[in-house]
């Protein structure tokens, strides 16, 4: 897994590459809590790159969320691969975040 | 289809990083078999999920445990059975999450099994000879 993450004065660009598993999870929890600890209230997660999600990661992206809503911060997704998406949508996942089909669209929300 | 069923099986420590492998094989599996990639990644989910319970939480001491599982494929049904000597558990018994809930009333964790029922078409657990089997199918669209 990497993480990418690119700042701009409106929100902060994070790119997240290849698995966010079981041994991943926590190193991606960590990655977005820095950037949101950091003062960072909106966040747009590009997923393009994301091919493969188990429970240990949507873990995170609740987590995320609840943190953002609680500081009134937004988390939108952009640009899900449709088996991410198909797991978005048996968890709930799909009704809880803000999922954008690119980058254009969840900038403008 | 009355084809004879081609098998394969893979044998896992109880350590999380033996995942990676998992997923290396299940790969190889996927060539050797003909599987779709999107296919491939559902497999890798439930292993990861199932496998995950086990290796966390199966155990009730620190010693080496193997989990054993069993592939096999009839052109029709793609069949997975683990087996572990852990503790008895039937993962079919927990409750299932509500996922209508909004994001504040959801409870964190507690998707992995959820997943796998999704995932699959049927999932039957078996306790025999003081060990756990997970008996899991899954029919194939050609």
């Amino acid at each position: 897994m990497n993480v990418k993450v690119a700042a701009s004065p409106d929100y902060t660009l994070v790119t997240v590459e290849g698995r966010i598993d079981t041994t991943t999870a926590a190193e991606f929890e960590k990655s977005i809590m820095e950037i949101i600890d950091g003062g960072c209230t909106k966040i747009i997660l590009d997923c393009t790159a994301l091919n493969y999600i188990s429970s240990s990661g949507l873990r995170v992206f609740l987590i995320v969320q609840k943190k953002m809503m609680s500081i009134g911060g937004h988390f939108r997704l952009s640009s899900l691969q449709p088996g991410i998406k198909e797991i978005f949508d048996i968890s709930g996942f799909s009704a809880i975040f803000k999922v954008y089909a690119d980058h254009d669209a969840a900038i403008k929300g | 289809m009355d084809k004879e069923p081609i098998t394969k099986i893979l044998q896992v420590n109880n350590q999380i990083d033996e995942l990676a492998r998992v997923a290396e094989f299940l790969e190889e599996l996927g060539d050797d078999w003909e599987l779709p990639m999107p296919l491939v990644l559902s497999l890798n989910l439930v292993l990861e999920e199932a496998l995950t319970n086990t290796i966390l939480y199966g155990f009730d001491d620190e010693n080496q445990h193997t989990i054993t599982v069993g592939f096999s494929f009839d052109g029709e049904i793609l069949g997975i059975t683990l087996m572990d000597d852990g503790h008895e558990y039937d993962p079919t018994l927990k409750e299932d999450p509500d996922i209508t809930l909004a994001a504040e009333d959801r409870q964190i964790g507690g998707l992995g099994i959820f997943l796998i029922k999704k995932t699959m078409d049927t999932v039957i657990y078996q306790r025999k000879e003081n060990k756990n089997y997970l008996i899991l199918t899954k029919k194939i669209k050609s």
